[in-house]
């Protein structure tokens, strides 16, 4: 187990998010989190990737606590060990698309010539490379959501969080990000937490979890998986 | 669109909103204090026959001497106006406070089927009702000072002008004005947000600046620099230069320069954002650089009246010196002579001038703290409008304090070259009127013993003294400097610090969800 | 199924669902039928009859009785225990996943309803959605297996496309069978 999860409970003011969560991942599986919107997909892969703090309790990354880091120990996790994709405007618009990749190696300490060098190979790996002098605002979404891939991938990360990742382009651009996510992740064995509301989506997964109402939903509505719950 | 729908739809909406128009209710007030004050100084009646300067023309139940006398009001009165000019910018910037959020909502009233027109006075009418709510309380402000300050002191001498009946048709055309001002504003500022049906789109400048301000304030320096030659040349020739040559000369010799400094603020941002972009090492610099470079206009508006203070308090610092410099001069060559004479020394008494010097001085020093006003209120309108690309930054592992110091980077990079330069041009200007003091220099001829002995120009008693030349440099006056400068920076460095406290709710995981 | 020659005919299977509610004649059936499985084209009369003389010669239905008022004679039909018994196991058969299976889907849920409860019908829907999430995962792998052909990537893009139809379909049956499973019924 790369990442655990046990009994994770998060409220927003009075509404519950997350109502007692508990999960598994093994090392370089790729998980579908699903559910309607509003059960709380978001919020646990926030948890996960150490973003949010549970109210109650427990995630484990290679045994070691997360929800109980600093802020400045998670925030050093999420841009190391850990990569994140959102759906849209992570990257920074005023940076170029190599800038942007090679951000998190600057931030690591690594120098610029060499983070650009870095930052290069891995647009090149996504098909991207012809892009790498110009801003987000100048290429279409699909190619931002390649960069914004290539920028979560740069740091080599064990655990891929990719929340929602297709949810602004059109078919044949999603399918492109996931393909290359997909392939990216099977050649450097990264675990992938997927967040989609889309089955076909959620196909590219290994294992598929379902959300409702903040609770792993164990009645068998979209559940595939034996070891849920374990 | 009735008037009650365009009032009701204008203040729908937000605490932000809500913020804005509170904002600028409160710098609409401070501006209609001071233009009432200057209104009420124009006002104050002149004793004595018209035309006539002398002192039966003074008003001597004021304090201040630059009330006293009618001569020098014109003087306080363009300080005056000059001083509402940064609470009018405060007001602008207050104005950005929420405009994104302002125009999506004017963008949805529009898809409601408003007309152009009817969405851009919609925002009008926001700016114009707060305004006229800030005329009116600063009116009210006004008349409750007039009575609240009216307390003469021991010799039944003002401190302000408050026994001048309220000049009501100048009060009539600042209250009704300002907001009518402001709403003209608006509409000027909103031509470059066009609402359509689908959304906002907001053009904007994204071209380099052209260099061209520079060309300006290098004009301006040049024009100063030809003033001493032209009047030495006038003077080998015998010339007498036309009176208002020189002040209009001077006075467009200023103007040049501040414009400069003022316009020129957008080509240093981009010149300090390619400079920093070139070095920069570390994220935090090239996040600032990138900005820089990508909307240099944004961030340079803001400063833009801070450096016009450090402007004028660099020149009041070089025009103190230069006085002090005089004063010290012709009293070196007033002892000598003195002394020759053998006659006791009476200093002169320069307390006016200094004085004055110490009202322009506080006027800078309020004008200073309008623009670090109006710099914070633009600083956190940055933050917060930008607050789901920081939290979502923050989200992939870039910590807030990356965060901080590129805004810090951001600021200080443009701010502090151009209040260098600023500092240069205010204490280069007067030096180029005058670079050194002189006294003294040519011959005088004095009586010895009672002045009757002297009737007769033949008389031994009547003796002639050649006087000496006493002249000094004036000196760079480099302390007072350092403190504008310094008290430039220091305000800014206040400012962002201020402003990064709402860094950490901006960039808080909620910003996520409402994605 | 040898023994049953109307097996694989989705509507012999709905004309047994519908008269799991009770013995109705012909002409009955092809009303109830039309207006719970609405199509672009509707079932003719002469297919209903069919059908009918084919179950009944399997016996697994039976002719029980006639009625003549006011108009042509009509026979009404009764479900056999027979009948009963295939009904079910056809219910409980999940169909393989594949484009275009969705009519028979509805078929089967629609019918489940009628003759079972939601609880039964949930439960196939979940047997069901679980196939497809399956078959959807084969798929999804086969495109993006490293050198796969254009032609297999359509091919699998084809089949992908539908069953994530199906899948939404079938979520939101569920759902609405989780809520409202009351009303559903007629």
């Amino acid at each position: 187990m790369i990442l655990q999860a046990r009994g994770l409970v998060r409220s927003y003011g009075a509404t519950p998010a997350l109502r007692g969560v508990t999960l598994g991942l093994a090392e370089g599986e790729i998980l579908a989190v699903t559910g309607p919107s509003g059960c709380g997909k978001s919020t646990l892969i926030h948890c996960l990737a150490g973003i949010l703090r549970p109210d109650a309790g427990e995630v484990l990354y290679l045994g070691q606590r997360v929800d109980t880091l600093s802020e400045a120990a998670r925030s050093k996790l999420r841009r190391g060990a850990f990569g994140v994709l959102f759906q849209f405007g992570q990257l920074v618009a005023e940076l170029t698309a190599a800038e942007n990749v090679a951000l998190p190696l600057m931030l690591a300490g690594t120098g610029r010539r060499e983070a650009r060098t870095a930052a290069l190979s891995w647009l090149e790996r996504l098909g991207v490379a012809e892009l790498a002098d110009q801003r987000p605002g100048e290429v279409s979404g699909g190619q931002q959501q390649r960069v914004a891939l290539a920028r979560a991938l740069v740091t080599e990360p064990r655990v891929l969080f990719a929340d929602e990742p297709t949810g602004a382009l059109d078919t044949l651009a999603g399918e492109q990000v996931l393909g290359h996510l997909v392939r990216l992740a099977r050649e450097q064995g990264t675990t992938v937490v997927l967040v989609t509301h889309e089955p076909r989506i959620a196909g590219y997964a290994d294992r598929e979890l379902t959300l409702r109402d903040g609770v792993i939903d164990a009645t068998g509505m979209g559940l595939t998986d034996k070891a849920v719950g374990a | 669109m009735r008037p009650s729908a365009a009032v009701r739809l204008a203040l729908a909406g937000t605490r932000t909103d809500a913020l804005r128009v509170v904002l600028t209710t409160a710098s609409g007030a401070l501006a209609t204090v001071v233009l009432l004050l200057a209104v009420t100084v124009l006002a104050i009646p002149t004793p004595g026959k018209p035309g006539d300067t002398s002192s039966d023309s003074w008003s001597r139940q004021y304090r201040l001497e630059l009330l006293v006398e009618p001569g020098l009001r014109p003087g306080v009165v363009i300080a005056l106006v000059l001083l509402a000019v940064p609470v009018l910018v405060l007001a602008g910037q207050c104005g950005r406070l929420g405009a994104p959020a302002r125009d999506r909502r004017l963008a949805a009233i529009r898809m409601a089927g408003a007309t152009p027109r009817q969405t851009a006075m919609l925002a009008a009418t926001e700016t114009g009702v707060a305004t006229a709510l800030g005329a009116l309380l600063g009116l009210a402000g006004y008349l409750a000072g007039r009575v609240l300050l009216h307390r003469p002191d021991a010799e039944g001498r003002l401190l302000l002008p408050t026994d001048v009946p309220p000049p009501w048709p100048g009060i009539g055309v600042v209250c009704v004005g300002l907001p009518l001002l402001a709403m003209a504003v608006t509409v000027v500022l909103l031509r470059r947000v066009s609402f359509t049906p689908f959304g906002v789109v907001r053009r904007t400048r994204t071209r380099a600046p052209r260099p061209w301000p520079v060309v300006l304030v290098v004009a301006g320096f040049g024009l100063i620099s030809l003033l001493q030659p032209l009047a030495r040349w006038a003077d080998r020739r015998h010339w007498t230069l036309p009176v208002p040559l020189f002040p209009i000369l001077l006075f467009v010799a200023v103007l040049l320069a501040a414009v400069g400094v003022v316009v020129g603020t957008g080509s240093v941002s981009h010149a300090a954002g390619r400079i920093l972009h070139r070095f920069a090492r570390r994220p935090a610099a090239l996040l600032a650089a990138r900005r820089l470079m990508a909307d240099p206009w944004s961030g340079s508006r803001t400063f833009a009246v801070l450096l016009v203070c450090v402007l004028f308090g660099a020149g009041a610092a070089a025009v103190r010196a230069w006085f002090a410099s005089d004063f010290a001069t012709s009293e070196e060559a007033s002892r000598w002579m003195a002394r020759a004479q053998g006659q006791p020394y009476v200093p002169r008494d320069t307390s006016f001038y200094f004085d004055s010097m110490d009202l322009v001085n506080g006027v800078v020093g309020v004008a200073t703290a309008l623009a670090a006003a109006g710099m914070l209120v633009a600083i956190v309108e940055g933050i917060v409008s930008r607050r789901r690309a920081y939290a979502s930054l923050v989200a992939t592992g870039v910590p807030r304090g990356t965060l901080a110091r590129a805004i810090l980077w951001q600021t200080f990079a443009p701010v502090v070259p151009a209040v260098l330069v600023a500092l240069v041009a205010g204490a280069a200007l007067p030096r180029g009127i005058a670079g050194e003091s002189r006294a003294g220099g040519g011959s005088t001829q004095y009586c010895v013993g009672d002045w009757d002995l002297c009737q007769d120009p033949n008389s031994p008693n009547l003796r002639t003294l050649e006087v000496p030349t006493f002249a000094h440099t004036i000196p760079v006056p480099f302390a007072d400097l350092a403190v504008v400068g310094v008290g430039a920076l220091a305000a800014v460095l206040l400012v962002v610090g201020a402003g990064l406290l709402v860094l950490r709710s901006a960039t808080s995981v909620d910003e996520l969800r409402s994605a | 199924m040898s023994a049953t020659p109307a097996a694989g005919s989705t509507t012999a299977h709905v004309l047994l669902g519908l008269l799991a509610a009770g013995p109705r004649h012909g002409y009955e059936l092809k009303r109830a039928h039309d207006e719970r499985l609405p199509r672009a084209k509707p079932l003719a009369y002469g297919q209903v009859y069919a059908t009918l003389g084919r179950l009944q010669r399997d016996g697994l239905v039976t002719a029980v009785g006639q009625d003549q008022a006011g108009g042509p004679e009509r026979t009404s039909y009764a479900l056999t225990p027979a009948g009963r018994a295939q009904l079910d196991s056809w219910l409980e058969r999940i169909e393989t996943p594949a484009p275009y299976v969705t009519s028979t889907l509805l078929a089967k849920v629609a019918v489940a309803l009628l003759v079972a409860d939601a609880d039964k019908a949930r439960t196939y829907l979940v047997a069901q959605r679980r196939a497809h999430v399956e078959r959807l995962r084969e798929l999804t792998a086969v495109k993006t297996a490293p050198g796969a052909d254009l032609g297999a990537v359509i091919a699998a893009d084809f089949a992908i496309v539908h069953l994530d139809a199906d899948l939404r379909w079938l979520q939101t049956t569920l759902e609405r069978v989780a809520n409202t499973h009351g009303e559903v019924r007629s």
